[in-house]
């Protein structure tokens, strides 16, 4: 296993500082396929905080990479049916603003 | 089961019910042929009852001493509960079926003819066909559950017969007081036949017998299930405090006056008292309480007699009265003269009935008695039979009445209640005097008809029935009665309440002329005699200036007799007006209580729910916010707790 030169506590600011831009993205836009993209942004700062962790803590070495491996793999089936659902709901509603999408309100 | 003698009993039950279904699917069709198939089927039940009752009072092997049974089929079998329903004829049992059967054809017989004018002929023979039925199961069950089916249904027809001119309105009133105050009765009745369930895990008659005889019930619990048994017979027999129902009854056809709330049905408290002798007589104070509210009843009733003018009232006065001597009887352990008592009235009282219906048909439905006076001229066969049913009810030898009367009091005094015999013979004297006064007012002195042209002797099939039922009144007591002490009745029943006299301690003595029986009896047909003679004086004639004079001196005691000793007015007071007033308190709690909570939470829940709606607003991101925020206030909360 490589060491790797400094201390964990930049990895987890980055980390926050994306998640932080990707929470803010995904409450603050109104595009459906930009708030996929927000949690896209959220879910890899995720894996950089779970994979710093690995690096930096032996206890948790083999974990924090598999963690990471299983949530590129949940990310990549999300975002599939995420845009399935944003276009199924495009075609139906003719708009990717989600504040139109309130049939749940009716 | 084939050799049994009671192969044919099942046939008393089917065929009325036949008879009852046929008449109600069909009789309205058949307008005024509607009575003959009920009438074949009561004649045949009649028949067929008496084969079974002859030999069972005459001591037959088969059915008389412990008696026969035979079961029918299961009614319920619930674990290890199981209600059979069954046919059981003894001497009591024949006792029974001969005043059911017989009053009640005849009184099938009179109705052709009383209630031939009426619209709803039909309905009439069908309801006395269901009566019938449903008394003779009530004689013939040998499962006390059983017996109270058949006692309600004797109540429903009750109810239904004295509301039989249901469009007017004192009738259907006077159905539904029969029926409420029964209802009251028949839950003791149904407490009781729990207790028994408790107690011996059986409701066959029987068994329970047996257990009682073999000291499995005794103590408070025995004079608990006793009482609460005999509140039923006090409904069913109107005994005091529930005796208002009875003169309210006379509000139906007189037909069914005469068989219902005078020969049979209101002996069916008796009857089931005297069925029950042993779980009576386990119990001292029950006994005592039985003869108490008998006794009382007897002399409450007999003074209300005297004032009434109504004359199918007096009669259900005196029915009361006479009802109240049985279960004096009852209560004493004078078992067999209760039993003795019951079958002579049901004949008199069955008899006087009828004529009543005969006088009330002859003067255009007039039932008061000061509109009548002076008919025996007009209805001669009619004021004949009525005389000796007088006779007879007034217990002068050597009618029917005098045997029975007779033997309650005197076995009442040799039993040592020598207050139940001292009122009892006050009784006497009075039964005599307002039975001589009905037969005043109405067949003696002057016409106070208002129109005498149309009076008119009934027709034969009225007057026949008269006829036949004053036989039995002259001579069924000397016929079950003589030799005193020794005579037919008391060999066929002797057998059945062997085991009741013995727990209480009576011996049966030899009947002896010149010792205290012989005064007994000399005493209790002075008294008779006394009342007879003064009954008959006063009314002979219209010699009303005494009976004036005596009315005015006497004024609270003429107007409490009258108003029924205000029993009704108590009633109304205390069930009627307070009961609404509890009524009302209740409601109110009802409302503002009950409904109130229940509306009170669904209001919080409606107000609740429109508040809570307008966080709902369909928008994916503000439900993400409001993730985040929770997400963060976790976090913050485990940071707390945690650091």
């Amino acid at each position: 296993m490589s060491m790797i030169a400094g201390h964990l506590e930049p990895y987890l600011v980055l980390s926050s500082l994306l998640f932080s831009i990707g929470a803010f993205g995904f409450l603050a836009r109104r595009n459906a396929i930009s708030m996929l993209m927000s949690i896209e942004v959220m879910l890899n700062a995720v894996n950089l905080a779970a994979l710093a962790f690995g690096a930096f803590m032996p206890t948790l070495a083999g974990q924090g990479v598999a963690f990471a491996l299983l949530i590129i793999a949940v990310a990549a089936a999300e975002a599939t049916v995420g845009l399935a659902i944003v276009i199924a709901i495009y075609r139906n509603r003719k708009t990717p603003l989600v504040d139109e999408y309130d049939a749940m309100r009716q | 089961m084939t050799d049994t003698p009671l192969s044919t009993a099942p046939l008393l039950l089917i065929l009325p019910l036949i008879g009852f279904a046929f008449t109600a699917a069909f009789g309205r069709r058949l307008g005024k042929r509607a009575h003959i198939v009920p009438l074949v089927a009561i004649a045949a039940v009649w028949v067929l009852a008496m084969g079974l009752a002859i030999p069972a009072l005459l001591g037959d092997p088969a059915l008389g001493g412990e008696g026969s049974s035979l079961t029918l089929f299961t009614w319920i079998a619930s674990g290890d509960l199981i209600f059979n329903v069954g046919i059981h004829v003894d001497g009591l049992t024949g006792a029974l079926l001969l005043v059911v059967t017989s009053v009640g054809a005849l009184v099938h017989l009179y109705s052709v003819g009383y209630m031939s004018h009426d619209g709803s002929y039909w309905r009439f023979f069908a309801y006395l066909n269901l009566f019938m039925f449903s008394m003779l199961l009530l004689v013939l069950a040998d499962n006390l559950l059983v017996v109270f089916a058949a006692w309600e249904l004797v109540g429903l027809s009750s109810y239904l017969l004295i509301g039989f001119w249901y469009t007017k309105t004192a009738p259907g009133l006077a159905a539904k007081k029969a029926f409420i105050t029964n209802r009251v009765g028949d839950v003791g009745f149904a407490l009781g036949l729990m207790g028994l369930v408790v107690v011996f895990g059986s409701l066959d008659i029987h068994t329970v017998l047996a257990g009682v005889e073999a000291g499995a019930l005794v103590g408070p619990a025995a004079t608990v299930i006793a009482l609460l048994i005999f509140c039923g017979a006090v409904g069913k027999s109107a005994q005091f405090p529930l005796h208002v129902w009875l003169p309210d009854a006379m509000e139906g056809p007189t037909p069914v006056s005469a068989l219902i709330h005078a020969a049979t049905m209101v002996n069916a408290g008796v009857y089931l008292v005297a069925r029950m002798s042993p779980l009576f007589a386990a119990s001292h104070d029950a006994m005592l309480i039985v003869a108490a509210i008998g006794i009382f009843t007897a002399i409450f009733a007999a003074s209300i007699a005297f004032t009434q003018t109504d004359i199918k009232r007096v009669l259900a006065f005196s029915t009361l009265s006479q009802l109240g001597y049985m279960f004096a009887a009852l209560g004493v352990g004078a078992w067999i003269p209760a039993i003795f008592h019951l079958i002579t009235h049901g004949f008199f009282k069955g008899l006087l009935f009828l004529g009543s219906g005969s006088v009330i048909h002859a003067v255009n439905g007039e039932q008061e008695m000061t509109k009548m006076g002076g008919l025996w001229r007009k209805i001669p066969i009619t004021y004949a039979t009525m005389l000796i049913g007088t006779v007879a009810i007034a217990g002068l030898p050597p009618l029917a009445g005098f045997f029975s009367k007779d033997e309650i009091l005197g076995e009442a005094f040799k039993f040592g209640y020598t207050w139940v015999w001292f009122v009892g013979m006050i009784v006497a004297a009075m039964t005599a005097f307002y039975m001589f006064r009905l037969m005043g007012l109405t067949f003696w002195g002057k016409s106070r008809v208002h129109d005498e042209s149309h009076v008119h002797e009934s027709p034969w099939t009225m007057t026949l029935p008269l006829i036949i039922l004053a036989v039995p009144s002259i001579a069924i007591g000397a016929a079950l009665g003589f030799p005193f002490a020794d005579g037919v009745l008391v060999h066929a029943l002797e057998p059945i309440f062997h085991p009741a006299s013995e727990m209480l301690g009576h011996e049966h003595e030899a009947w002896t002329l010149f010792g205290i029986d012989g005064l007994l009896m000399l005493a209790s047909v002075t008294v008779a005699s006394i009342g007879t003679v003064v009954g008959v004086r006063l009314f002979r004639s219209d010699n009303n200036e005494f009976l004036g004079r005596v009315t005015k001196r006497l004024q609270p005691l003429y107007d409490g007799s009258r108003n029924r000793w205000y029993f009704d007015d108590l009633n109304d007071l205390v069930f009627v007006r307070f009961g609404r007033k509890v009524a009302n308190a209740l409601w109110w709690f009802d409302r503002r209580v009950v409904d109130g909570t229940v509306n009170g939470v669904a209001t919080l829940t409606s107000s609740g729910g429109r508040g809570l709606r307008q966080i709902q607003t369909g928008r994916v991101q503000n439900y993400a916010l409001g993730i985040a925020f929770g997400l963060v206030a976790i976090a913050a909360a485990y940071l707390v707790i945690a650091g």
